[in-house]
């Protein structure tokens, strides 16, 4: 009882010293946009004398911020399910099927990751034109919609499940469609979660792709729309700070919401520690 | 035969078709670019392999590619430990928990402006960790303006914001490991340490593969981090420049040579491929896909 | 003497600009109609500036009845990509915000719509200066309407030269003071510069930067100026940051008050009253540190590409905008300058009303009556980093200060190609 105590306490520590390290820009942006107008910003300094939350409030007069936060809904929600299904779908297959081509396919996926986002832009711009999608939210969401990255997670999670459930399934006459719907997909409930979140962040992030591909301000994204604050012949670095810990709020609900979900595994919380 | 042959390429459909179309070909076109003069603005005329052997006797270029190997040298090892530890620290259920996993996370999602500024303020000439050395009696340290360390300083930041990241990917990956591999591991009288290194290391080993090759790829393309340190320059003298830098100031703006930023692309994209075929080579001597 | 030989060169190219225009039929559109619709791109001045931008908008549309100019306001932060973009694909705005380092390279690759050739009576209603700052130098043609211009006073931290026992009120106005200055407030471990020096620094200090097509600075005097900089770097004038970072990097060291001097703009003042109150309290404003008698200057236009449908309307539009009424209008606005000849005449730019903002803008004002823009077209982002490296090296010792500007010259000329 006693052991249980002290390795507890240890925990405690050690979850407080992380802690300790990981919070400091997200205070120092939260700080920076309750100061006052009196106040230095370029002054390290964590006790703002004169909080006010009237920046947040002119945040919102400056910059649309909910017809913008809308459309980013819009493409982030769009992007998590894409890539959800999508990505699961294609792990699947790469995970469980046995196929010829098996290892181009696998190829194709991890040669994605490599390729580096600013070198292609230009051509992808190019590509999306002839399409005739440039200046719409479909753009924007369509080279994110299955990640590579999300194919190679979920790829990885069907691999971890045990053989012996599916052919059972096999033997009762199952088919890959509901085998992959009704067994596999149940069991990866945990990473489907990780890319669920993973695809809702980087679309919510993503700048510069959407500010490229758009030219109709009604259709522009939060993150091109936060850029507003930073004007060309003025700037409040408070109003940026609030502005940057609007767009981030949604992300950290989400995160809240979600991570006690990232356990759900095999045998569905099992595993407690 | 468990399904029909085309079955699994429906399955794949999806997510080929964005990746060829999205991502392949656009990065085919680049390729074709690497072969010749192009600028921004024009098509540019077929040069050969003039980008390349221009390259080759580029200093920039090898002074880049070693800072870039360097970089992931440096961060691939504690980002593939750290956040493992963090995880298991993160994975027991105690009051609060949820609160310390999102603070954990928070680097990952504060904006990279606001990360840049932070650590410059702790790092730079009149940084809080210089006034501390002065206060000691030590000499200021340019952590920021010296290349190397500007190098070093970068892999910390690096490290720090990988952390909340991969430790959500091992989170969700250390739900799989079987639960009565431990209990059998506890009977037999393993300790803690004992049971990390018997027990959940060669069930995380897939994971860990994923994030050393994640790690070691992002590490390698290396922008931001060195960028927001150092003003967005490559340190002083573009000394700390690193590949992904290069290609970035070579190619940028109107003015850019496209050609040659093309072919340093492709250069980086091709030793990203190596490493990638090695990362992957170990994974299937451990887990015989 | 430099401008005159690019006025020579101007003479002599136009009819070979005429030709190859001419055989495109884009030059019959410019001078159609004026009617339709036209995409208007700014560079960021939502929304402090909608009314003004919808405002001047609106009283276009009146004037010319059945035209409709959309305007699209883009953040600053991506405005180089996003326009890279659109010129890549063809697909650029009808009239577009741009400075002159960006309407040059869209110029020389016959992108945009040659001004002297078709609004031949244009040229006039501008000052001399900002009219040359868009044409291509040694080809001839202008390819941009001149919108705003800028020029900054020098910002100083009155308490950092207190505190060195330096009086407040006599700062350095011209290079071999500003050493001076520095060496002395280095004794007391005060830095004064956040930054090496930048192309237009040495355009200050005196040195020829391009002639007959080939960058020059690396001429002796430009030498000098290299040597001085390394001598303050030596004695801790220069704060370690200068050798890598750029204008922003230097603004914010000294708005945290780790330097004591600073270029900036008039609506800087705006800026530190907002950010830097401490700092506000004590800044001292003097004028620009130069050699010639000439400040530096900064300026905005707007380009009509020539892949627009409707040149007609757009050009009408674009000088419209440019007008000296609106500029006028446009900078009590936003603290910066007209372009127009006359719009400086305006009692707003000549009279003081005892408050620092009115100080700052007429002393900006007076001083752009002789201001140059020392930045040459030809000076790229890539030869901006390619001085910045070279400095760096300089100080450092890694060469000598010839060593580095002659390396700089040559990177330079190859980028020039």
């Amino acid at each position: 009882m006693k052991r249980a105590h002290g390795s507890l306490a240890l925990r405690y520590l050690g979850l407080l010293a992380i802690l300790a390290i990981s919070i400091g820009p997200f205070l120092w942006q939260f700080v920076t946009s309750i100061k006052g107008p009196n106040e230095d910003v370029f002054v390290p300094d964590f006790v703002p004398d004169d909080p006010t939350f009237g920046n947040y409030a002119a945040v919102a007069d400056v910059v649309p911020v909910w017809s913008f936060a809308l459309n980013s809904l819009g493409v982030a929600s769009v992007n998590v399910v894409t890539n959800c299904l999508g990505a699961a779908m294609a792990g699947y297959a790469l995970a469980r099927l046995k196929f010829r081509g098996r290892r181009f396919a696998a190829v194709i996926f991890a040669s994605s990751i490599l390729v580096p986002f600013e070198a292609i832009m230009i051509s992808l711009f190019l590509v999306m034109r002839g399409f005739g999608l440039t200046n719409t939210l479909t753009a924007v969401v369509l080279p994110g919609a299955i990640a590579a990255l999300n194919v190679l997670l979920m790829r990885n999670a069907f691999l971890a499940l045990p053989a012996e459930v599916e052919e059972a399934a096999i033997i009762d006459g199952a088919n890959a469609w509901q085998r992959f719907t009704r067994l596999a997909l149940p069991s990866v409930k945990g990473t489907l979660v990780v890319v669920a979140l993973f695809s809702f962040m980087f679309s919510w992030d993503d700048f510069l792709w959407p500010l490229i591909v758009l030219s109709d301000q009604e259709k522009y994204t939060l993150t091109i729309g936060l850029a507003y604050l930073q004007g060309t012949f003025v700037q409040n670095q408070r109003l940026v700070a609030a502005g940057t810990i609007i767009a981030v709020v949604p992300l950290i609900l989400l995160f809240l919401l979600l991570q006690k979900h990232f356990f759900r595994g095999v045998g569905e919380g099992a595993i407690k520690g | 035969m468990t399904h029909r042959p085309y079955t699994p390429w429906l399955f794949l459909a999806p997510g080929l078709a964005i990746c060829l179309l999205f991502v392949i070909f656009p990065f085919f076109n680049m390729i074709v670019l690497a072969f010749t003069d192009a600028s921004a603005l024009g098509g540019g005329q077929f040069t050969g392999v003039d980008n390349f052997v221009r390259m080759a006797g580029d200093p920039k270029f090898w002074a880049a590619a070693r800072n870039s190997l360097l970089y992931m040298v440096g961060v691939v090892p504690p980002l593939v430990l750290l956040p493992l530890l963090i995880a298991m620290l993160a994975q027991k259920v105690v009051p609060g928990i949820g609160i310390f996993r999102t603070a954990f996370f928070t680097p990952v999602i504060a904006s990279t402006v606001v990360v840049g500024l932070i650590w410059t303020w702790l790092l730079d000439s009149r940084g809080l960790v210089n006034s501390v050395v002065e206060a000691l009696g030590g000499t200021r340290i340019g952590f920021l303006t010296d290349s190397t360390l500007l190098l070093i300083s970068s892999m910390v930041v690096t490290v720090w914001r990988g952390l909340g990241y991969y430790m959500v990917i091992y989170l969700a990956a250390l739900a799989n490991v079987p639960k009565d591999l431990h209990e059998a591991a506890m009977v037999d009288g393993a300790g803690p340490v004992r049971r990390f290194w018997s027990v959940t290391v060669p069930s995380l080993r897939p994971t860990m593969v994923l994030v050393a090759a994640l790690s070691a790829v992002n590490g390698f393309r290396v922008f931001s981090e060195i960028y927001l340190l150092s003003g967005g320059t490559g340190g002083p003298g573009g000394a700390s420049t690193t590949l992904v830098m290069l290609i970035q100031s070579v190619g940028r703006g109107l003015t850019g040579e496209v050609g040659y930023a093309s072919a340093l692309s492709v250069v980086l994209f091709v030793i990203l491929l190596g490493l990638l075929l090695i990362t992957l080579k170990l994974n299937r001597r451990e887990d015989q896909l | 003497m430099k401008r005159r030989t690019f006025l020579a060169g101007l003479a002599a190219v136009p009819v070979a600009g005429c030709g190859l225009s001419g055989t495109s039929n884009t030059s019959s559109s410019a001078s159609g109609q004026v009617t339709g619709e036209i995409t208007f791109q700014t560079w960021s001045l939502k929304p402090k500036y909608t009314d003004y931008v919808n405002g001047v908008v609106d009283a276009f549309q009146k004037q010319h009845q059945g035209t409709t100019v959309k305007w699209v306001d883009q953040p600053a932060d991506g405005y180089l990509a996003k326009v890279m973009a659109d010129a890549s694909a063809g697909s650029l705005p009808d009239v577009i915000n741009v400075p002159p380092d960006l309407s040059f390279p869209l110029a020389k690759a016959g992108q945009l719509v040659d001004l002297d050739e078709s609004l031949k009576d244009a040229r006039p209603e501008y000052l001399e200066n900002a009219w040359q700052a868009f044409e291509i130098p040694g080809r001839g043609g202008c390819y941009g309407f001149p919108w705003y211009l800028n020029t900054g006073p020098i910002f100083y931290n009155k308490a950092l030269f207190q505190q060195a026992g330096l009086d407040p009120d006599k700062p350095p106005t011209n290079f071999k003071e500003l050493e001076a200055t520095a060496l002395k407030l280095a004794e007391k471990k005060v830095a004064i510069l956040g930054q090496t020096p930048s192309i237009a620094d040495f355009g200050l200090y005196g040195v020829k930067l391009f002639d007959n097509d080939k960058f020059t600075f690396n001429e002796p005097k430009g030498v000098e100026f290299v040597e001085t900089y390394k001598r303050m770097y030596d004695a801790g004038a220069l704060i370690p940051e200068a050798l890598t970072q750029n204008y922003t990097g230097a603004g914010a060291k000294f708005m945290a008050q780790q330097t004591a001097m600073n270029a900036g703009s008039a609506y800087d003042l705006g800026k530190f009253k907002t950010d830097a109150p401490s700092l506000y309290a004590n800044i001292g404003i003097t004028t620009p540190i130069t050699n010639t008698g000439s400040a530096n200057m900064f300026l905005h236009g707007v380009s009509v590409p020539k892949s627009s449908k409707n040149q007609a309307t757009a050009l009408a539009f674009g000088r419209f905008l440019t007008s000296a009424e609106n500029q006028v209008a446009f900078a009590k606005l936003a603290s910066i300058f007209p372009s127009t000849s006359k719009g400086g005449d305006d009692p707003y730019f000549t009279t003081e009303d005892g408050t620092d903002e009115a100080r700052v803008r007429v002393a900006a004002a007076k001083q752009l009556k002789t201001a140059v823009n020392y930045t040459p077209v030809q000076f790229s982002d890539q030869m901006r980093e390619a001085l910045l490296q070279q400095l760096a090296d300089a100080m450092l010792g890694k060469k000598s200060p010839k060593q580095a500007l002659d390396d700089a010259v040559a990177e330079c000329n190859r980028l020039l190609k």
